[in-house]
């Protein structure tokens, strides 16, 4: 029997705004309907109480510009430390698998952050995973975002992090927040093949999703043998969903569960709060649990025609076509301020659509056939003209790339006013302004 | 001056005290007859000399009578009626008792999604004709807490085609969780002949005596209600309540402790935060039956004063059952109380035979000054590890409560000062142990062996009540009583809500018998209902209690 660990945690005292989707009465129908069911009295499942997240676990993953003191991140640091709670439950065997049903989400949360986007301030998949990784020693985790937007910011995070794998099936990015997870977006060129995206035609249902699972992502998934599995678990792509238009139901939800197997789901999207919600909360859940999710019916019924049978078969081979067919292609720079390697360059720039504002990104990756590889992103939150880096030695760095990234600290200490070094090889986060080391976490 | 009265009916003893003015003025101890708790208290009445007191104000009961009654399986079969919906399968959970399911779905909002199947109602009616003479019903539908309209319309048919039922609704209390809902109802109306004849027959031997006193029942959350106005099931496990309550009683109020109460074969332990118990954050749970009684956060532990030990495998071992009396005080097994007699921690009991206990542990060659010693030590040791074991449980149950909003999580983790407050008949010569091995101070309650009848007698009357309110649909719902009414007020209510609801709770308690001096609100959650970004109503959640407590203070 699976023993399945649960923190619900609806946040009932936070909200974007009293007509915002994600607004305070978010999980409150979930709460009635779980509740009532008396899911906690199942003899497997195991309730835990929420928890706050340390903040080096914050910036060993993601950095907070300008610091973390500009931000409010209570209820972010809350929904960050249940996800920890349960990684942390499953690693000391209490629990076979776990749901952490919080809000607010994080997919959307990157590399960088400067404020909140897409409903999301801090990455609770993100953080998770690389506390598993520093504290437990996992090495290969497979991340599966389920949500109808495409995770952003979890692809960010780990995008040449070639021990992670995330994969990601969602409404195409042309016609949705926030355009972007295109099947060409593969990786980092020491990670090249550890992203995989399959963006849908809008109106697929539960057949298409489940073929896609069947047929492409789980297999996927088995030749990556990862050590766990995360499952991103938005619930956008529900026929009711006000912001999406695909038509998986609820019990179609507890089959993709059922088939991905996920060690630890984690809640993201998901803004029908009435005809979605409850129902698929409950699926997941029971899925988790090992107990039958048929009965779990809504009381609305699916009313756009659903794209299935041959269309989306069609439409996914030729997709996995082209997605076989992409050739990486890099742009190396030599710039003084890099150390001795051959770089890879990109930019970005990254909309913030709950403030309305833009950051611009450029990145470069040390090239590195012994390890992910260290990174600079040197950021600019355009508004404010403010500026700030980071530089992240990875886990199981070579010697070269951790020597890379003291040096990159060392030389930006001195040019910018932020400098962030993330040395997850040796667990240890710095954080210099205006030159000087201080406390990266205030105070 | 008026008296008060407390009896503690436990598995050994019953306790009874008479408290006039903050002074003990009677006390003492009967032999509890477990197939007789009616004559047992009128006995514990008697030995504190009811007809002869002046002016009794209160007498107050923690009686065992439902519990036992459950446990035994001496209740009466009821029929269980279903309305189950969609969602998770019935067989997911562990169901002790049959049940017949019918058709009819609600959703979370209380809106019938499939209407009642009154085709199949007449089937059912037929079955109940032909089954028994005076059929008992219990009627329960998932989301009737939100919406009673099944139960309610199957109810009123039942009445019609089967003479002589009895029926009772789930919505009757209007917390969430069907599958408690549905057993709790289920218990309550199984347990109220049992309970209604004990009350009658209660309420004559005392007014016999010519005490005209109103009496009252615990009840496990530390509340008491009038006899007639409690709901049977609701006195279950109000033993370790009234230890709580009666620890309150001789405490500091404002203290935070950790409350130990060590009986004959139980010892049950406590949690009281700056002078409030801690309660459940679940339903109680007895035998097989997962209730929605809400009770006080307690953890029992099944040593006690009287606890046999025994050799198992030349290994001193506490039984979970007891002997008899301690062997000290006339006994034929050694028990915890007779290695603190011998250690002198204690001068309850003879201290030869203490010694003589002790010694049919060891073998003959082996009953040196210094062997008798070390094996009571051994005995206490245990003794201590098991309740220490217990109340860091306990401490931690309560730091990982469930938490639903910032706040709450922000400031879960408030530091108290605890210390541990030691009562009970099993409880003297331990605290050294205890104070020991849990490295917290600890004191021996002053009327340590009473402490539970103390507890019952001082209790004051609680009640909450729990507002849920859908302004969309204009609906109210009271969780504690079940009521659903209209709501006339604002769509987008503020203040009005909170008078409302305090209104409603003054106007109930009158009929309850309830003081509401100190009626204390909880936070109101406001939930905006949005449509087509408009707030088209509200659901407001909020509740006020008048919190367990006791009246006054024990002075010595
Ligand atoms: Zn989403
Ligand atoms: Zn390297």
């Amino acid at each position: 029997m699976n023993k399945t660990g649960i923190i619900f945690f609806p946040a009932f005292d936070w909200s974007l705004g009293e007509f915002h989707p994600e607004r305070e009465e978010r999980l409150l129908y979930t709460q009635e309907q779980i509740f009532e069911e008396g899911i906690m009295d199942l003899p497997q499942v195991r309730q835990y109480s929420p928890g706050v997240a340390d903040l080096f676990d914050v910036l060993r993953t993601q950095a907070i510009f300008p610091d973390l003191q500009q931000h409010n991140l209570d209820a972010h640091l809350i929904a960050v430390g249940s996800s920890l709670v349960l990684g942390n439950a499953l690693m000391k065997k209490e629990i076979t698998n776990g749901f952490a049903l919080v809000r607010p989400p994080g997919h959307h949360s990157g590399a960088t952050v400067w404020g909140n986007r897409g409903f999301c301030t801090l990455n609770n998949e993100a953080i998770l995973i690389n506390v598993l990784r520093a504290k437990y020693g996992i090495k290969k985790i497979a991340v599966i975002d389920t949500d109808v937007h495409h995770g952003d910011g979890t692809q960010d995070i780990f995008y040449h992090d070639p021990n992670v794998l995330y994969i990601s099936i969602h409404q195409d990015g042309r016609t949705i927040f926030p355009g972007t997870g295109f099947t060409e977006e593969k990786g980092g060129p020491n990670a090249w093949g550890s992203v995989l995206n399959i963006p849908l035609l809008p109106g697929v249902g539960d057949e298409g999703f489940l073929y896609a699972l069947e047929n492409w992502i789980m297999p996927a998934v088995e030749a990556f043998k990862p050590d766990l599995i995360i499952n991103s678990a938005g619930q956008d792509n529900h026929f009711t969903d006000p912001l999406a238009s695909m038509n998986v139901t609820a019990r179609g939800y507890g089959k993709i569960t059922e088939m991905i197997k996920p060690d630890l789901a984690v809640l993201e999207g998901g803004y029908a709060i009435e005809g979605a919600l409850p129902y698929i909360n409950m699926a997941i859940f029971l899925a988790l649990a090992g107990e039958d999710y048929s009965g779990v019916v809504e009381s609305q019924k699916p009313q756009n025609t659903e794209i299935g049978g041959d269309t989306i078969r069609s439409f996914l081979t030729d997709l996995k076509r082209t997605n076989k067919a992409v050739r990486p292609s890099w742009v190396f720079r030599k710039e003084q301020f890099l150390p001795a390697g051959d770089w890879v360059y990109s930019e970005k720039s990254i909309y913030y659509d709950t403030d309305g504002f833009k950051e611009n990104r450029k990145e470069y990756i040390r090239k590195c056939s012994h390890c992910g590889g260290t990174v600079l992103m040197i950021s600019q939150k355009t508004s404010a003209f403010q500026k700030a880096v980071l530089a992240r030695i990875p886990f199981e760095a070579c010697p070269d790339c951790e020597q890379a990234g003291y040096d990159l600290a060392e030389t930006f200490k001195k040019l910018e006013k932020t400098v962030l070094l993330q040395n997850q090889l040796r667990d240890q986060v710095h954080l210099w302004r205006d030159g000087r080391e201080v406390n990266p976490f205030g105070g | 001056m008026a008296s008060l009265i407390g009896i503690d009916v436990g598995g050994t003893f019953t306790d009874a005290v008479m408290i006039t003015n903050g002074v003990i003025e009677r006390k003492g101890k009967i032999p509890t007859n477990q197939d007789d708790i009616l004559n047992t208290i009128i006995s514990a009445l008697d030995y504190l000399q009811i007809s002869k007191a002046k002016n009794i104000e209160t007498i107050t009961v923690s009686t065992t009578l439902v519990t036992n009654a459950i446990m035994q399986k001496d209740l009466p079969e009821v029929e269980l009626i279903l309305f189950p919906g969609t969602g998770m399968k019935l067989s997911s959970l562990p169901w002790p008792v049959d049940y017949s399911v019918l058709t009819g779905v609600l959703d979370y909002r209380g809106r019938v999604v499939v209407p009642a199947d009154q085709s199949e109602w007449q089937t059912l009616a037929e079955k109940l004709n032909k089954q028994s003479v005076k059929p008992l019903t219990a009627i329960v539908s998932k989301f009737s807490h939100r919406n009673n309209v099944f139960e309610e319309q199957l109810a009123a048919y039942l009445h019609r085609e089967v003479p002589g039922i009895t029926t009772a609704l789930g919505s009757q209390s209007g917390q969430a969780n069907f599958y408690r809902r549905s057993l709790t109802t289920y218990l309550n109306l199984a347990a109220t002949e049992l309970f209604q004849n004990f009350a009658y027959q209660l309420k004559m031997a005392v007014e016999a005596r010519g005490c005209r006193a109103p009496i009252r029942v615990l009840k496990a959350d530390g509340g008491v209600l009038p006899l007639a106005k409690i709901r049977p099931v609701e006195s279950i496990y109000s033993g370790p309540a009234a230890s709580v309550l009666g620890t309150l009683a001789q405490s500091n109020p404002e203290e935070s402790y950790v409350v130990v109460d060590i009986g004959g074969t139980t010892t049950d332990i406590g949690l009281v935060l700056s002078g409030s118990p801690l309660i459940s954050t679940h339903g109680a749970q007895i035998g097989p039956f997962l209730t929605n009684v809400r009770s006080l956060a307690v953890r029992s532990v099944s040593i006690g004063g009287d606890s046999a030990v025994c050799l198992d495998q030349g290994e001193v071992m506490l039984a979970e059952y007891r002997l008899g009396p301690a062997y000290c005080i006339g006994g034929i097994s050694p028990t915890p109380t007779d290695a603190l007699r011998y250690l002198n921690l204690t001068d309850y009991g003879d201290l030869q035979r203490a010694e003589e206990a002790l010694g049919m542990l060891l073998p003959e060659n082996q009953r040196t000054a210094s062997d008798l010693r070390r094996t009571a030590e051994i005995i206490v040791e245990k003794m201590v590890e098991k309740i220490a074991r217990a109340i860091e449980q306990l401490l931690e149950e309560w730091k990982t409560e469930p938490a639903y909003k910032v706040w709450e999580v922000i400031h879960h983790h408030d530091d108290f000062k605890f210390y541990i407050q030691l009562s009970g008949g099993g409880a003297p010569g331990l605290e050294a142990a205890l104070e020991d091995r849990m490295k917290l101070r600890t004191v021996l309650t002053e009327f340590s062996e009473v402490s539970n009848a103390i507890g019952a007698a001082m209790a004051k009357p609680t009640f909450s009540w729990t507002l849920h309110l859908d302004t969309k649909f204009s609906i109210y719902r009271i969780e504690e009583t079940g009521e659903q009414g209209i709501w006339t007020g604002p769509k987008k209510p503020h203040r009005e809500v909170e008078d409302f609801l305090k209104e409603l709770a003054q106007k109930q308690a009158v009929g309850l018998g309830i003081e509401t001096d100190d009626l204390e609100k909880e936070i109101f959650d406001y939930f905006p209902l949005v449509e087509n970004y408009h707030t088209v109503g509200q659901i407001v959640k909020g509740a006020m209690h008048v919190p367990p407590g006791v009246i006054g203070r024990i002075r010595s």
